[in-house]
């Protein structure tokens, strides 16, 4: 294929007009450093958003628990929730629910069926997750989360190996 | 790290997370950008390009029913696109090769794992406007260019050289 034609273009950069170097409005450290503080201030609308999607993870949950058919469908109900989950905790200093909300959604990717196991095993991470917002476990939770990452990984590793 | 006054550039943000949305607005709010447009989805955000020209769009990959991939590829391959060399941002919580690639494949500028911090989002927004890509256009592919160094490694044909 080395003779296939390939075609190069310079798009036209609207962007370089548009953007001063310096300046009062220009985004250095102390710009950062302000924009990090407004992040962890929204720190309470975090835990109202996030008390939202425990909801709607355990109900997608009991859906799974409950389901007739392959569970499929139900699995990747649980899955879109984890995603948002473990997209948003650490902005906030949560680090364990996306810790939490990234060992669900490996687990449920790398899931073959929604068998007993894998039902109970998603039970455990929506129950830790909760855990954490009731405890008011931040940052990686220290040796507590570690040990439940670790007892996470291992339910995990047990049923997809 | 130049300081970029980015106020002036608009943002489109295209996310079905309402509160990833709130959360995107908010830092690039903080960063002093002022034009700023949200949308939930694929589709509404490909048509929103035709009402507000965006000048850099900030997607998440994982999105109901078309994801980030499929928005990438309207913006670059259809034939109403309002802009099909608008800067992309992928934003996932997938930060797996498998996904780095696709996203790449569809045509992204940068991509940007999750949890977002205004750091993390600014270094992205200032690799766009320091580096301007040039794009490619091949039987299989139209976007950025994907090969940003010069790899000493290379073996594969060096199709940039007859280009």
């Amino acid at each position: 294929m080395s003779d296939e034609k390939l075609e190069i273009i310079n798009p036209p950069n609207a962007l370089k007009q548009k953007v001063g170097t310096g300046g009062p409005g220009a985004v250095d450290l102390e710009a950062l450093e302000r924009a990090e503080q407004v992040i962890a201030g929204m720190t309470d609308s975090y835990l109202e958003w996030v008390v939202e999607d425990l909801k709607k993870i355990e109900a997608a949950y009991n859906a799974l628990a409950s389901a007739s058919g392959d569970g499929r469908e139900e699995m990747q109900a649980v899955f879109q929730v984890a995603h948002d989950i473990k997209g948003q905790g650490g902005s906030f200093g949560y680090d364990m629910m996306t810790a939490i909300g990234n060992e669900l959604c490996r687990f449920i990717e790398k899931s073959k069926k929604s068998g007993p196991g894998e039902i109970e095993a998603i039970k455990l991470h929506v129950d830790s997750m909760k855990l954490v917002i009731a405890e008011d476990i931040q940052g990686n939770g220290g040796k507590q989360g570690e040990q439940m990452l670790a007892g996470l990984q291992k339910v995990c590793d047990k049923l997809i190996s | 790290m130049a300081g970029f006054d980015i106020q002036n550039i608009k943002f489109l943000v295209v996310d079905d997370d309402a509160n990833m949305r709130q959360l995107l607005r908010t830092i690039l709010s903080s960063l002093g950008v002022k034009d700023i447009e949200t949308v939930s989805g694929a589709d509404p955000g490909f048509a929103m390009l035709g009402n507000f020209q965006a000048d850099i769009a900030i997607c998440d990959l994982v999105m109901q029913p078309l994801d980030g991939i499929e928005f990438t590829r309207m913006v670059r391959n259809n034939a109403d696109s309002p802009n099909c060399y608008l800067p992309i941002i992928m934003l996932t919580g997938h930060a797996e090769i498998t996904a780095v690639q696709k996203a790449r494949d569809a045509g992204i500028h940068e991509f940007m794992s999750k949890p977002v911090s205004p750091e993390k989002l600014y270094s992205k927004i200032h690799n766009i406007i320091e580096t301007p890509r040039v794009f490619v256009r091949s039987s299989d592919y139209f976007g950025p260019d994907r090969r940003r160094r010069q790899d000493p490694k290379f073996k594969g044909p060096e199709r940039r050289r007859n280009a």
